[in-house]
């Protein structure tokens, strides 16, 4: 259920109605937007009446929630949100362009993408330090190392970092260093990691399962808001289907349906969406024409050297030319590329 | 295997070829191209042997072709295939679009879409008089009515039909009123239908299974090129997943892929693609942005009173709407509506 109050409702009115809230035994979440104050009411609402709400003082209406996530839903907060990655703005008018290895492999590599991607127009720098690898044989990622080197590719250029984390025994060192904490497709449904998630205050890019419905992965996003972290954006990256001769199908539908359903911000990784180098750019475009907020895209200095996801890295020649054409799509839609 | 001529290789060493492939018991293929003259070669059961070619005049080289697909392989042929639809081009620079209803119900009905989608700048008109309906309840279409009316519809507006052919027996006749023939999803691997388009005159629009694979569907496609009719055009319109909240799940993966594996021209259904009206716009805009060479896209006078898709249907007024945006992005990748 949600309680939105009358654009001139005082304090006071709106604390009476928290406090309403929490004599219920139910949980208050204030949401607050331009254009109107509301109290999302999270907890077992069935045997709550809206109307004793509705007639509270300063409430211009109270009504429950029809779908099972609420403080993501769309129903609840219409503007959307703008999520503020220490300075660079995600969800708003421009298109967020987050770029770079799969993995953090050396200083060199990583300063030289970090550089390239930079002069290319990116404003997010990505690379893995702890990788789920398919096989435990495969490289694991720098770790603690890898997210050192993060750290001083920012110093160097400017770049904020997006960088994952897989457990949460790392959430506080991830956090210590990385401006957005990514959420792997292989965890996002691992409800301990989102919980703690909950507690960071850095915004969080949470990727779709591999077989992850919409409203499972919308659902993931509640547990994290639900915890106590707003700064939640989602990113599709391809779900898997019968078709062998792609890596994933990247599932555009999902943008104009989760644009309609949620208020978050949405990205869209062609790079794992495809899984093809030189079909990401064709699906970039598409995902920016869809609706969505960003793009987040594998490039390095030598793909074919690459310690993971070679095949779908770009060379910086290439990522040039997909921002080119990118560019092209978000002017015509009139969205600038950030 | 595909024989490639030389640019100065004379009709006679060109027949000598084709002459050579029949006396092996083979079929030869020819494959019209703006740069070279190739023969394609179908029929073996193993590789070819390439010396077999490579030593007679005028050839410049024998190639074997990866692919299990072959005439419709780009491979075989690089230029991209531009398909003539009375009169208008699928496959070039501009990107076509096709509109209409799903069903063909009334004469006022097709009229009413037919001018209403030309006004908003369709240059083809689909709806369907044979329906493949899930349910064996539900409205089967006009049949022969329908295609009657779909013809004084194009007598009326100027604009191609495109209707759906569902079996061997009706083919002839959806052929004599359809500018461009449609083979719906559920008949994709239907390899009797698929060998019998290859003998008429009229372009074919082979829309993918739900559940087939890219190298599935191409095969699809070659039964009807290897039967004969080279003027087959894919449409992408969604596939099955695990996903509910859309009707299908639209694999815009599948034209980049496409058009790097084949020369044939891409139309994509965003329709069926989601399912739900709000949405299409959206869809048309990002295959328009994946590089599609046509859409097609369901438009029904009054959606709501629509007797099949009428959830999935757009309006005239936003099927405007949705021009509107296509254009946007078509101006932004080069290509002119």
């Amino acid at each position: 259920m949600f309680v939105a109050m009358k654009p001139h409702a005082t304090e006071a009115e709106f604390e009476a109605v928290i406090d309403k809230v929490r004599a219920l035994g139910l949980t208050p979440h204030p949401i607050s937007g331009t254009e109107r104050r509301v109290v999302a009411v999270v907890g077992n609402t069935g045997a709550v009446d809206p109307d004793d709400f509705a007639m509270l003082p300063g409430v211009a209406e109270a009504l429950r929630v029809s779908q099972p996530f609420k403080l993501v839903n769309r129903e609840v907060k219409e503007e959307d949100t703008v999520l503020d990655v220490d300075g660079v703005e995600i969800g708003g008018r421009a298109i967020a362009v987050m770029a770079g290895p799969c993995s953090v492999e050396s200083r060199e590599q990583i300063l030289e993408t970090a550089r390239a991607v930079k002069m290319a127009g990116a404003s997010i720098l990505r690379g893995g330090a702890w990788k789920p690898r398919t096989s435990p044989y495969e490289f694991q990622g720098l770790r603690e190392e890898g997210l050192k080197l993060l750290a001083e590719a920012r110093e160097a250029t400017g770049l904020k970092v997006v960088t994952e984390v897989m457990s949460t025994d790392t959430v506080d060192l991830v956090a210590e260093y990385a401006d957005i904490l990514q959420v792997g497709a292989r965890n996002m449904q691992n409800y301990p990691l989102l919980e703690r998630l909950g507690q960071v205050r850095k915004p969080v890019m949470l990727k779709r399962a591999l077989s992850g419905t919409i409203k499972e992965w919308l659902m993931a996003a509640e547990y994290i808001v639900a915890k106590g972290n707003p700064q939640v954006m989602l990113c599709e990256r391809g779900i898997r289907t019968f078709e062998t001769a792609t890596r994933n199908t990247l599932d555009i539908n999902a943008i104009p349906v989760l644009k309609t359903l949620t208020h978050l911000p949405v990205i869209v990784d062609p790079s794992h969406g495809i899984g093809i180098r030189k079909h990401v750019g064709a699906i970039a475009r598409a995902g920016i024409a869809a609706g969505a907020d960003g793009i987040m895209v594998e490039v390095h200095p030598r793909p074919e050297k690459a310690l993971s996801d070679g095949h779908q890295s770009l060379s910086i020649p290439e990522f040039d030319e997909l921002m080119r054409e990118v560019r092209v799509i978000a002017l015509a839609i009139e969205r600038p590329v950030l | 295997m595909l024989v490639v001529m030389k640019p100065t290789a004379t009709d006679a060493q060109v027949d000598a070829v084709v002459e050579k492939i029949r006396s092996l018991g083979l079929m030869p293929h020819a494959i019209p191209g703006a740069q070279r003259t190739a023969i394609g070669i179908t029929g073996n059961k193993g590789g070819l042997d390439p010396a077999l070619f490579e030593g007679m005049p005028g050839v410049r080289e024998a190639i074997r072709v990866s692919q299990p697909f072959k005439l419709v392989s780009r491979e075989v042929k690089e230029e991209d295939t531009v398909v003539d639809v009375a009169g208008v081009q699928l496959g070039g620079k501009r990107l076509v679009v096709i509109a209409g209803p799903c069903s063909v119900e009334s004469r006022e009905q097709i009229l009413e879409a037919a001018r209403e989608v030309k006004a908003a700048g369709a240059t083809l008109l689909r709806g369907g008089a044979y329906k493949p309906r899930t349910s064996p309840y539900e409205f089967q279409g006009l049949a022969e009515e329908g295609l009657k009316l779909l013809a004084l519809a194009r007598e009326e507006t100027g604009l191609g039909v495109v209707t759906e052919a569902m079996d061997v027996e009706n083919l002839a006749m959806v052929a004599d009123y359809a500018d461009l023939v449609q083979i719906g999803a559920r008949n994709m691997q239907n390899f009797s239908l698929l060998k019998q388009l290859g003998k008429i005159g009229k372009p074919v629009l082979l829309k993918r299974g739900a559940s087939a694979t890219i190298r599935e569907w191409l095969m699809a496609a070659e039964y009807v090129v290897a039967h004969g009719n080279p003027r087959v055009a894919l449409c992408e319109r969604g596939i099955r997943t695990f996903e509910t909240a859309t009707r299908n799940t639209l694999d815009l993966n599948a034209v980049p892929v496409l058009k790097s594996l084949t020369h044939l021209p891409v139309v994509v259904d965003p329709s069926h693609g989601i399912g739900l009206r709000a949405h299409v716009p959206a869809m048309a805009r990002a295959a328009v942005g994946a590089g599609a060479d046509g859409l097609i896209v369901e438009v029904h006078p009054c959606p709501e009173k629509a007797l099949s898709d009428g959830q999935q249907s757009l309006t005239p007024g936003e099927f405007a709407g949705l021009m509107a945006q296509v254009r946007v992005i078509a101006g932004a990748v080069g290509r002119p509506v």
